[in-house]
């Protein structure tokens, strides 16, 4: 829980420099360095842990189960027999045999440890690092208890524990290794003493379950949607809609559709199909509700409105045509459509089958049906409500009906789903082998249970570690979730900021990211102190990724409130159970989407009030974290009502509650009826009813970092957030315990001088991100246009932003050529062989310089791009081989690993280095300040060169003042001023926003302090030219202002090209940096040359520099394709068999097309000559040719008159083409 | 401003100290003014470590990152002109003893509790010249060198704190073999002498180079320098004279140790990029 209430300590204006080394030198040995972290991710942790039955967490009104427990309670069992529905003598009068019936008792998973079989390991227990450096999975084995029950006299109950895999835990949950250890613990366990957990690591890589945003649980949104006409005749946009979660916190979504007819149906989904059934029949099923029951329970006295009385009658009218009187036809009916769907035990009759829908599909939040049939009937009020215009429909996008769902949950629901899929696959296969009289069925042997056992797979832990790794759900039913990808994310360690802010980032869903509309991104007025307003990226994902504010909690554990309803009762709410209530003039009060009761306009307000002290209090046990939605009657407003909701994966936060200035929680749905002052001075006597206990605590945390965010234009915090989390930064501490890809690293980062209150409660100066630099705002020679800054090569030279990157490359002779495949001993093993000369002199080889004897590589050598990083030795060859450093640019080994295998029994084939890349700041390198405001460094002058103050500072950053008026980042101004008097005066300066206000403004705060070390008040100084030494004509102004360096680096992104690799078949260039290619010099760059008519460097970009290509074209026929060689010797003729010689050109090129027309034409002529008729005019053959006919040379020259000409290559490539579909290109040449 | 022009340059010299002197200079351009300042902070010769030959590193960091720590340690440079030559210009075939000072570092922490490695730690230490490489010819140079030349400033002067390079614990060590070389600081800040030069001229801002912005009150606003009291105030009503030039210059110049305040004005006087402004000008520069 960030912290919840307001901050005891007041700003201390220091670095805080002592007790901050003193903390990391010595991390405290009980607690956590810093706890808010910790905090933080609590709805990761406690999600996860409330899987297990030990989880710590409070039992709320359920026994203390875990979620796993409960999903094996709801699974049930399964049951197959040994008949095959004939009766026989074998099979019993029923003709099904023997029943046997299975379930599952129990699902432990284990903390991680080393496989069984090492004896001799000091610590059996493995912790993450273990499973970071060694590019493993963090995970921990979990197997199952399966009981099974024949129904025959004299058998027992028999059970056998099954082996699920190993599944991966969480880190820092009840599972892991690392629970509860203090920073000092965590640091000798090789982690941060920040570590707080929160993800899982699969294959090395740390990845998180993000949260994702669901309709809020339990509570009936009214819809109008137009695309529900399309679901059949009659139906309508109206819906009203519940998603209903179970104890296990799997959920099932109903909706009730209003049909034009006045009747409604019920809609839910099986295994990913949809279903409806008519509600009435789910009435009567529930209960055998009489029509005058069900008449009396929609209409609730208010027999005036008539728009009600038309549509139940014909509601139940409409129902008539089913001949269905009393509940058991009713759930026989349902029991007789859907037998085949739910493949229950063949036993079982039509009535046990439709009452086992009606439990597991309506409204399965309810155990009880007389429950279920009061929620549905208040579904069907608000139904004919929305529809009769008297109440709005509510809004799906806004976070009043959103909830949260938690990675813990997810986890357990997929556990759970993989648990029952693998129940169903043991009863098929039972099913099957009885289908197909195996010798081997036998019910009452052990052997044959277990023999099935094994044959089916139980491995969930590589499906969860691949869930987790992919972030796809393979799953038959969906689990009641719009998409069936994306749930999983890296939590990329680029620096501190980046990686915090994943585990507080919460997604709307992969469905609405293709959605047209954007109505979804909208910011609601909802939102507010729950999802971050500034905290959101520009661009695809917009709106859609949210990030939860500072103060945003998640709740997890579940609360007691079973006694509500009867503290309810006692203050004046009437029982639900009451037959006469007039709806007209009573709201509901629903408790977790449970009817407890009625209560009168006021006395519900009064309830609501009552319960709302009781809880900031801690009366009568009513839990703190209850939320307590008073929606008054309205006309046309949100349907009235008293909602209460003590259910988990709500978000919550806190504030002061001002009857009793006591904390409160509140959540999403109750905020919007409540008013909440941001300032005690916003307070209005008779209105208020709470105030924040910060102004900033709807920001996140990262927007809270934003220095002076309140003068910013809105727009220029959030480039902040996305920018804060591109910072080449710290990103962590354990730097030589991680193997991430790629790290970013700024080597002198600095605590801000100007930073807000927060910066100490969540510990950012553990990793620094930035520097504090002397900016100065002036245009000056001109290289700082456009956003580019001006770095001082001085400030540079001594240091300034000085980066480096740190990759790995993976060596594994597993996928070395010449690997055997089989399990027995390698056949590669790193070394350098006999082949290699190592003893120095001149003949030493030259790969020693990089390599060691043992094959690796010594730690500090510097690779260029195709040094060796490894060797190996071949056993079949004898021959040592390299393994190349693959990368483009000089780096440096920093580290080299190397990994065994889990069981550490055999030979080292893997090894990983750490290579350590130096990026100094060069010209096209990115900047930014804290403030949206980022450049490009575009020049870098030496100190002499940079302007510089009286007292002879320079500025280390120059940017031009025109960065200012449209962005109106006042902020950064500000920061300026701060940053100087506190460099000045030694102050840590407090930049909180939300801070000054219109009379005591942050300008005249810094404005005093400037003024008393001597500088203008408005921070301005006059400057001199460092080239001429001149006075600048204006005073500039010159502050200290902390600078992020970006990841974004011309390193990265340069590309250039003279020659190079080309296309195939195009011969173009390719395209892509990586494999050298060119940019491409595409239409609008064309026009652009064309319009300029630079003809030739027009012909230059597309032709010289692009496909060049000389072709030999047919000057009689046209053709580029039809060249034909003779293979002539110089001075040499081939002789036709006319016995004329062939014309060809110079190297024997010769037109077929026309030479085979030619000798065609001679042919016949001959034939002619023989046959005595002298045909002068040849029969016209269709001409295909379109050349005029006085370029055509007539048939002297038999073999086409061939030229070279130049042409693009794709070009002849086209002609070639089209050739292949029957079109001739012919050119005509001048 | 005939009258200014046939004046002779002084310089008066307001305070000097061990790391720093302040002084008016009078009577000469602007040019030349900034010509001094700029060759302060740039064209005079110092050394600084160049070239790092790391022996053993087990530090947390890397080497490329000690070495730039190194570079920038100020060392005496004391008459470095003469008393050095430049690496490039010396006929040796790497480096001898005539065209750099070498320097190494051999710290290993055997305490349980943290050492910082300083430039105190820095020793003189010939063998780090390749004994088979040939040196330079002779010169004077080695006479010239004051003793502690090439020494990490303040080395040995307790009252001086020690630049930090790393820290370490226990079981790491740091060995590198350092060659100082002469250098300007065109080529890298490591080689300027100068932290900070202050200049200023016309503090009551008569000649109008600049205007001074303000929200209402400029004179509230805009706090006068000390510099200011050496000049009388504008009178109201000051006819203002467009021909006036700047005269009056006032330095303040702040080293880094590897040379002395005095030196570095000394030596500025000699540069050629400052003599050929007006030659025998800053001659009377004795201090």
């Amino acid at each position: 829980m960030p912290d919840a209430g307001p901050s005891t300590t007041k700003y201390r204006s220091t670095f805080r420099t002592l007790e901050r080394e003193k903390k990391f030198r010595n991390p405290p040995k009980d607690g956590s360095t810093v706890p808010i972290l910790n905090e933080f991710v609590t709805p990761h942790i406690e999600s996860f842990d409330a899987l297990f039955d030990d989880s710590g967490l409070p039992q709320g009104d359920g026994d203390g189960r875990g979620l796993l427990s409960l999903a094996v309670r709801d699974i049930g069992e399964r049951v197959v027999f040994d008949g095959t529905g004939q009766v026989g003598t074998e099979s019993g009068q029923s003709g099904w045999g023997n029943r046997l019936s299975f379930w599952i008792e129990q699902v432990s998973i284990s903390k991680p440890r080393v496989p069984e079989k090492i004896k001799h390991a000091n610590d059996i227990r493995v912790y993450p690092f273990e499973a970071r450096e060694r590019l493993t999975s963090y995970r921990g084995r979990m197997s199952v208890k399966i009981c099974w029950k024949l129904d025959h006299q004299g058998e027992v109950e028999r059970s056998v524990i099954k082996d699920c895999g190993l599944v991966p835990v969480m880190v820092r949950s009840v599972r892991c290794n690392l629970r509860g250890l203090s920073s000092a613990d965590l640091v000798k366990k090789h982690e941060e003493p920040e570590e707080f957990g929160g993800y899982f690591i699969i294959n090395g890589n740390e990845r998180l379950i993000r949260y994702l945003i669901l309709p809020r649980r339990n509570h009936v949104i009214a819809l109008i949607r137009p695309s529900f006409v399309n679901r059949g005749p009659s139906y309508t946009p109206y819906a009203v809609q519940i998603r209903c979660v179970r104890p296990d916190q799997t959920s099932v979504t109903n909706s009730l559709h209003y049909l034009s007819n006045g009747s409604a149906m019920l809609r839910f989904s099986w295994r990913k199909q949809e279903y409806v059934i008519p509600i009435m029949l789910i009435l009567k099923a529930l209960v055998g509700a009489s029509d005058k029951e069900i008449f009396e329970g929609v209409m609730m006295q208010d027999y005036e409105n008539t728009f009600l009385t038309d549509r139940v009658e014909l509601l139940l009218r409409s129902f008539k045509m089913y001949s269905l009187y009393t509940g058991d036809q009713c759930l026989e009916y349902l029991g007789d459509k859907f037998r085949v769907v739910l493949a229950l035990p063949e036993d079982w009759d039509n009535l046990a089958v439709g009452a086992w829908l009606i439990q597991k599909v309506v409204l399965v939040h309810i155990q009880e049906a007389r429950e279920k049939y009061r929620m549905l009937l208040f579904m069907l009020r608000k139904l004919y409500s929305l529809v009769s215009k008297s109440c709005s429909p509510d809004n799906p996008d806004s976070p009043q009906h959103q909830e949260v769902l938690l990675p813990g949950t997810l986890y357990g629901m997929i556990i759970k789903e993989r648990l029952e899929e693998a129940l169903n696959q043991v009863r098929n296969q039972i099913m099957l082998d009885v289908r197909n009289q195996e010798p081997s069925v036998d019910f009452f042997d052990a052997r044959y249970f277990n023999k099935v056992l094994s044959k089916v797979n139980f491995d969930l832990g590589s499906k969860m570690s691949n869930f987790l790794a992919t972030g796809n759900l393979v799953s038959p039913t969906g689990l009641d979730l719009q998409q069936a990808s994306g749930f999983t994310i890296v939590a990329e360690k680029l620096n501190w900021m980046r990686y915090i802010s994943h585990f507080r980032s919460i997604h709307r869903g992969a469905f609405f990211a293709e959605l047209k509309t954007t109505a979804v991104r909208k910011l609601l007025p909802e939102a507010w102190g729950f999802l971050c307003p500034v905290h959101t990226p520009d661009g695809a994902p917009c709106g859609l990724l949210n990030h939860l504010s500072r103060t945003c909690r998640i709740i997890t554990a579940p609360l007691r409130v079973s006694h509500l309803p009867a503290l309810l009762v006692a203050h004046g709410m009437t029982q639900n159970f009451s037959p006469s209530i007039d709806g007209t003039k009573n709201l509901c009060v629903q408790l977790d989407g449970r009817v407890i009761g009625w209560a009168r306009p006021q006395i519900a307000k009064q309830l609501a009030m009552n319960l709302r002290i009781w809880k900031t209090e801690g009366r009568h046990d009513v839990p703190l974290d209850l939320e307590i939605g008073y929606v008054p009657p309205s006309r046309g407003g949100q349907y009235p009502g008293l909602y209460l909701f003590s259910s988990r994966s709500r978000m919550m936060r806190p504030v002061k509650y001002l009857a009793n200035s006591r904390n409160d929680q509140i959540g999403s749905f109750e905020q919007v009826y409540m008013d909440i002052a941001c300032t005690p001075e916003e307070i209005e006597r008779g209105v208020s009813t709470h105030v924040e206990h910060a102004p900033t605590n709807f920001l996140s945390i990262l927007a809270n970092l934003t220095p002076f965010s309140d003068f910013n234009q809105s727009p220029r915090n959030i480039y902040q957030c996305q920018m804060g989390k591109q910072t080449m930064g710290t990103p962590s501490t354990a730097l030589q315990h991680r193997t991430d890809n790629k790290l970013y690293r700024l080597q002198t980062g600095q605590t801000p001088v100007v930073r807000p209150e927060l910066h100490n409660t969540y510990g950012m100066d553990s990793f620094p991100n930035g520097t504090n630099a002397v900016v100065a705002v002036i245009s000056y020679t001109g290289y700082d246009m456009e956003d580019a800054m001006i770095l001082n090569k001085s400030a540079h030279e001594r240091g300034f932003a000085y980066g480096t990157v740190y990759k790995s490359q993976i060596v594994d002779l597993k996928d070395a050529k010449g690997a055997s495949r089989s399990m027995s001993a390698p056949t590669l093993h790193f070394g350098l062989g006999h082949d290699i000369r190592t003893e120095p002199g001149d003949k030493q080889h030259w790969c020693c310089k990089f390599l060691d004897l043992d094959g690796y590589p010594f730690v500090g050598t510097q690779l260029s791009p195709g040094d060796p990083i490894a060797a190996y030795i071949d056993d079949t060859t004898a021959r040592t081989r390299f393994v190349k450093y693959k990368g483009d640019e000089v780096a440096y080994v920093d580290e080299v690993r190397i990994l065994g295998s889990d069981a550490a029994d055999s030979e080292c084939q893997k090894i990983q280095v750490t290579l350590r890349i130096t990026r100094s700041p060069v010209i096209g390198d990115k900047f930014s300040s804290r403030h949206g405001q980022k450049g490009v460094c575009s020049q870098k002058w030496p100190a002499i060169d940079m302007p510089f103050t009286e007292s002879g500072m320079q500025p280390d950053v120059i940017i031009n003042p025109h960065a200012f008026p449209s962005r109106m980042t006042i902020g950064m101004l500000v920061e300026s001023m701060a940053g100087k008097a506190g460099a000045m005066h030694g102050l840590a300066q407090d930049a909180t926003p939300f801070k000054f206000s219109e009379k005591d403004t942050a300008i005249d705060y810094f404005g005093e302090q400037l003024l008393a070390a001597g500088y203008n008040y408005y921070g301005n100084e006059p400057m001199y030219s460092g080239i001429t030494g001149q006075e600048f004509a204006a005073d500039i102004y010159i502050g200290v202002v902390y600078y992020q360096r970006l990841r974004h680096m011309v390193l990265d992104k340069f590309q250039v090209r003279t020659t190079g690799p080309v296309d195939p078949v195009t011969r173009q260039p390719v395209k892509g940096r990586k494999r050298a290619g060119g940019i491409r010099f595409g239409e609008m760059e064309r026009d652009a040359l064309i319009a300029h008519g630079t003809s030739f460097l027009l012909q230059d970009r597309l032709m010289n520099c692009s496909d060049y290509s000389t072709a030999w074209v047919c000057r009689t026929c046209g053709s580029l394709i039809s060249l034909g060689y003779d293979d002539i010797r110089l001075g040499e003729v081939v002789i036709g068999p006319s016995g004329i010689p062939k014309p060809t050109g110079p190297n024997g090129e010769y037109c077929r097309v026309c030479r085979a027309a030619a000798e065609q034409e001679d042919e016949r002529q001959r034939k002619a000559m023989a046959h005595g008729n002298n045909v002068s005019n040849a029969v016209k053959t269709d001409v295909r040719v379109a050349i005029s006919s006085v370029n055509v040379l007539g048939s002297t020259s038999k073999g086409g008159d061939l030229d070279v000409v130049a042409v693009p290559y794709v070009f002849r490539y086209l002609c070639a083409e089209l050739a292949a579909m029957g079109i001739a290109v012919s050119l005509e040449v001048h | 401003m005939q009258a200014n022009a046939e004046l002779e340059p002084s310089v008066h010299i307001r305070e000097l100290k061990k790391d720093r002197v302040n002084f008016v200079l009078e009577n000469v351009d602007l040019a030349f003014a900034n010509s001094l300042r700029r060759v302060m902070m740039a064209d005079l010769p110092t050394v600084a470590i160049d070239t790092v030959e790391v022996v053993s590193n087990t530090t947390v960091l890397p080497d490329e990152f000690i070495a730039h720590r190194l570079g920038m340690i100020p060392l005496v440079s004391a008459n470095c002109d003469e008393a050095i030559r430049e690496t490039r210009e010396c006929t040796c075939d790497t480096a001898c003893e005539y065209c750099a000072i070498p320097l190494s570092l051999n710290v290993a922490c055997h305490d349980s509790r943290t050492l910082d490695i300083t430039s105190n730690h820095l020793q003189y230490d010939p063998s780090v010249f390749n004994p088979q490489q040939e040196s330079g010819a002779e010169g004077e140079e080695l006479t010239k060198r004051v003793d502690n030349f090439g020494h990490p400033v303040g080395k040995n002067d307790p009252s001086l704190p020690p630049v930090l390079i790393a820290k370490i614990r226990k079981g790491q060590e740091l060995k590198v073999r350092c060659l100082a070389k002469r250098g300007l600081a065109k080529e890298h800040a490591k080689w300027s002498p100068c932290s900070a030069v202050a200049f200023e001229y016309d503090p009551h801002n008569k000649l109008r180079h600049t205007t001074y912005w303000y929200e209402t009150d400029p004179r509230a606003e805009w706090p006068l320098s000390d510099n200011a009291r050496e000049e009388e105030p504008p009178r109201d009503d000051e006819p203002f004279d467009f021909n006036a030039k700047p005269q009056r210059f006032y330095f303040e110049v702040e080293t880094d140790g590897s040379l002395g305040p005095q030196e570095v004005v000394m030596k500025v006087s000699k540069h050629p990029s400052a003599s050929c402004h007006c030659a025998e000008s800053l001659e009377f520069i004795n201090m």
